[in-house]
C-alpha cells in the first residue's frame, strides 16, 4: 500500500492548484505534489522517466494543448500510457465524458461549485488511489 | 421529119403501149388483192363485234357484282347504271325516276365538281377524285372517285363511268391519326424537354428544338453524328457505354450525365431512355428525354453547403455555450473558495454580520452557478435529439419519482395507463422532472395534490399535470414561458426551467399552456405529437 501518492496535476488555474493544495494540507495527507500549468509543460516533467507520478489530476479546459488532446499523446506513449489519469472538470457534457473514456481515464470528476464539496471529493479521490496497487516503471 | 426521127417516135411509142399494159396488168393484180383483204376485214369485225358483245356483257356482270359501288351517267350527269353497292351508298334507286347525280352533291363544292368534270372530259379519265356526297336519306358521306368517259366509234365521249369509295370512315381515322401526329409532335416540339432519337451506333437520327437550346448545336450539326463524341468526357462516356448495354437489352431508365454544351460548358442532364423499335420488333436504336438539371444540381449542392454550415456554426454555437458556460463558472468556483478561506482563516475575528454577509455572497454564488447550468442547458436542449425512440411514460415517471425529491407532505398520483409515445427520453424526463419540481417547489398548502394524467386527443396525446398550489396569475400565462422569466425571487428558481420545457414540447411538435387560480392550483396542459414521422434531422444528426 502506498502512504504516500506523487500526484502530478496538469491545472492552469492558480487558485484551482492553491485549492488543491490546501485541501491537502488542511486533511493533512501525506501526498506530494508536483504542477504543471499546462501540457507542454507537464510532459516535460514526464521526461524524467525516473521520476514519473503515481497518479496524473488533468484539467480538461486549457490553453496551449488541450485535457483531450494531452491525454491522446498521453496515451500513445509506451510508458506514460500506465500512470492512471483521473479528469478534474467543471464539464458534465457526455461528448466530452465519452471522448475522456473512450481515449482511457482512470476517473472523471466534477469540479463543485463549494469548496467544501471539493475537499470532500479529493480526499476520497486520495483515499482511493492510495489502497491501489500501481505500477512502476 | 427525117425518117430517123419518125423511127425514134415509133420506138418511144412503142415503149409507152407496153408500159401502160404492164401498169395496168398490176393495177388488176391490186385490186383483186384489196377485194380479197376487204373480204378478210369484214370477217375479222364481225369477230370482233362479237367479241366485244360477250365483253361488254361480261363487263356488265362484273360492274354489277362489283363490291364497290359503280355508276355510269351520260354527260348530263343522269345515272344510267348503279349496281347495288351504289344504290345502297346513295340510297337512290335507279328505278326511282332520272336521278341526276348533282343532286348529290353540295352547292359549296360546285367549283370544285366542274373543275374535275373539266379534267375527266379533256383527259377522259380522272383518279382519286374526292368529295362529300349527300345521300337521299341525308348523310353525308366522303367518296373517292375513279372515273372514266366512254366514247362511241368516232371517238366522241358519251357518257361516263365511275367507280365509287367510301372513304367516310378512313377519312375520319386519318383526320384522327394526323391530329394526333401534331399533337405530339407539337409536345414534341413545344416541351422543355429535349429528344434526342439515336441508332444502335449513337448517331444521331432526330433532336428537337428544345434539344437544340440545351445543347447549343442546331439539328444540321447533329444529324448523323456520334452523339456520345460531341457530348461526353471520357468518365460520362463510360457511364454512358453501361446504359447503352441496357438500351441493347430492351430496359428503359433515367440517369444522370455531365455534358459538355457547345460552348464547352458543363451541364448536368437527366436523361430517360427507352429503347427504339422497328415495326419487326428489333432494336434500332434508343430514344432518350432530356431534362437539364443543372440549376436543380447547384441548388442541391447549395443546400448541402448551407446544411453543412448550418450543422457547423450549430456546433460551433453549442461549443460556445459550453466554453462560455465554463468559462464563467471557474471564477464562480474560485471565489466560492476564496470566500470559505477568508471565513475559516478568520472565523474568531469576523462579527455576525460579517458572516451572514459571507453566507449570502456564497448563496449568490449558488444562484449565479445555478443560472449558468440552466442557460447552458436551454441552449443545448434541441442537440443530440432522438425523437424516434418509444418511451413508455408509466416508466419514466416510475423512475423519475424515485430521483426527485418529494417532501412527506406531497402526494404525487400519476394516473395508471399511461400512453408510450415517440420522443426523445433524455428530454422527455427534463420535461416532466421540470414541471413536477415546480409542482412541488411552489406548493403551499399543507397537503400538497399533484396529479398526472393524459388523454387521446386525437393526433396527439394530451397530458396534464396539476397541483393545488399557490397559483399562477392570469397576465403570467405568457409570460413565464419567456426566458429567465421568473415569477419568483428564489435562489432555486432561475425563470429558465419553463422555457426549456415548452422547447422540448415543441421539438415533440406539441403544445403546452395552463389554467391557474391563484392560491388553488395550477394545471399545466401539453400535448406530444403521436405518430411522429420525424424527419432525421440533417443538422443534428450530421
Amino acid at each position: 500500500m502506498n502512504t504516500f501518492l506523487k500526484i502530478l496535476l496538469i491545472e492552469d488555474d492558480a487558485i484551482e492548484v492553491m485549492k488543491f493544495n490546501r485541501a491537502i494540507s488542511s486533511l493533512s495527507l501525506p501526498h506530494k505534489m508536483v504542477n504543471a500549468g499546462n501540457g507542454e509543460e507537464a510532459l516535460k516533467i514526464l521526461e524524467q522517466k525516473d521520476r514519473l507520478p503515481d497518479i496524473i489530476l488533468l484539467d480538461l479546459n486549457m490553453p496551449k494543448i488541450n485535457g483531450i488532446e494531452f491525454l491522446s499523446i498521453l496515451k500513445n506513449d509506451s510508458d506514460l500510457r500506465y500512470i492512471p489519469t483521473i479528469i478534474l472538470s467543471t464539464s458534465n457534457n457526455q461528448k466530452d465524458l465519452l471522448e475522456c473514456y473512450k481515449i482511457g481515464v482512470a476517473g472523471y470528476v466534477l469540479k463543485p461549485l463549494k469548496y467544501e464539496e471539493y475537499v470532500s471529493k479529493i480526499e476520497k479521490l486520495l483515499s482511493y488511489w492510495s489502497i491501489n496497487q500501481l505500477i512502476t516503471i | 421529119m427525117s425518117q430517123h426521127e419518125v423511127e425514134i417516135l415509133k420506138r418511144t411509142l412503142a415503149r409507152e403501149r407496153s408500159a401502160r399494159k404492164q401498169a395496168e396488168e398490176i393495177l388488176e393484180k391490186k385490186s383483186e388483192e384489196l377485194y380479197h383483204l376487204n373480204q378478210k376485214n369484214k370477217k375479222a369485225k364481225d369477230r370482233l363485234e362479237a367479241l366485244l358483245k360477250v365483253k361488254n356483257s361480261e363487263l356488265k356482270g362484273f360492274y354489277e357484282n362489283l363490291v364497290d359501288p359503280y355508276i355510269m351517267m351520260d354527260l348530263s350527269g343522269n345515272a344510267i347504271k348503279m349496281n347495288e353497292a351504289a344504290e345502297k351508298l346513295t340510297a337512290y334507286q335507279l328505278s326511282d325516276g332520272v336521278l341526276n347525280l348533282m343532286k348529290l352533291t353540295l352547292p359549296e363544292d360546285i367549283d370544285y365538281i366542274s373543275n374535275s368534270f373539266k379534267t375527266l372530259y379533256e383527259t377522259g379519265r380522272i383518279v382519286d377524285f374526292e368529295i362529300k356526297i349527300k345521300t337521299k336519306t341525308s348523310k353525308i358521306k366522303l367518296v373517292q372517285i375513279n372515273a372514266s368517259i366512254i366514247y362511241d366509234e368516232h371517238n366522241k365521249p358519251i357518257a361516263a363511268q365511275g367507280i365509287l369509295r367510301d372513304i367516310t370512315l378512313n377519312k375520319l381515322y386519318e383526320r384522327k391519326l394526323e391530329a394526333e401526329k401534331q399533337k405530339y409532335s407539337s409536345i414534341i416540339a413545344n416541351m422543355n424537354l429535349g429528344l434526342l432519337e439515336v441508332d444502335n451506333d449513337d448517331k444521331v437520327l432526330f433532336v428537337n428544338q428544345s434539344f437544340e437550346e440545351m445543347s447549343g448545336f442546331s439539328s444540321k450539326e447533329l444529324l448523323g453524328k456520334v452523339a456520345s463524341s460531341i457530348f461526353l468526357k471520357d468518365e460520362s462516356k463510360e457511364k454512358l457505354a453501361i446504359e447503352h448495354e441496357k438500351r441493347k437489352k430492351g430496359s428503359s431508365n433515367s440517369y444522370e450525365l455531365q455534358v459538355f454544351t457547345k460552348t464547352g460548358e458543363p451541364r448536368f442532364w437527366l436523361i430517360s431512355g427507352a429503347p427504339n423499335y422497328n415495326l419487326k420488333g428489333e432494336i434500332t436504336g434508343s430514344i432518350g428525354v432530356h431534362l437539364d438539371i443543372t440549376n436543380l444540381k447547384k441548388l442541391e449542392k447549395q443546400k448541402e453547403e448551407l446544411l453543412e454550415e448550418l450543422a457547423k456554426s450549430n456546433e460551433s454555437l453549442e461549443e460556445y455555450a459550453h466554453v462560455v458556460s465554463h468559462d464563467l463558472k471557474s471564477p464562480l468556483r474560485s471565489i466560492n473558495a476564496l470566500v470559505s478561506w477568508i471565513k475559516e482563516d478568520n472565523l474568531e475575528n469576523l462579527d455576525e454580520l460579517s458572516i451572514q454577509n459571507i453566507v449570502m455572497i456564497e448563496k449568490t454564488l449558488e444562484k449565479m452557478e445555478l443560472l449558468i447550468s440552466d442557460v447552458l442547458e436551454y441552449s443545448r436542449v434541441g442537440a443530440d435529439l432522438h425523437l424516434d425512440q418509444k418511451i413508455n411514460i408509466n416508466h419514466l415517471l416510475k423512475d423519475l419519482l424515485e430521483v426527485i425529491y418529494v417532501p412527506a407532505n406531497i402526494h404525487v398520483s400519476v394516473e395508471n395507463n399511461l400512453p408510450i409515445v415517440l420522443g426523445d427520453k433524455v428530454k422527455l424526463e427534463q420535461l416532466f422532472q421540470n414541471l413536477l419540481s415546480n409542482a412541488i417547489k411552489f406548493c403551499d398548502k399543507e397537503k400538497g395534490e399533484i396529479k398526472v394524467s393524459c388523454v387521446d386527443v386525437g393526433t396527439h396525446f394530451q397530458f396534464a399535470i396539476s397541483d393545488n398550489g399557490m397559483g399562477i396569475e392570469k397576465q403570467y400565462f405568457e409570460k413565464i414561458f419567456k426566458i429567465f422569466h421568473s415569477l419568483n425571487e428564489r435562489k432555486d428558481s432561475s425563470g429558465i426551467g419553463l422555457s426549456i420545457v415548452k422547447k422540448i414540447v415543441e421539438l415533440h411538435h406539441g403544445n403546452i399552456w395552463l389554467e391557474s387560480k391563484v392560491g388553488e392550483g395550477t394545471i399545466f396542459y401539453f400535448t406530444i405529437k403521436k405518430e411522429n414521422s420525424y424527419e432525421k434531422n440533417a443538422i443534428n444528426k450530421k
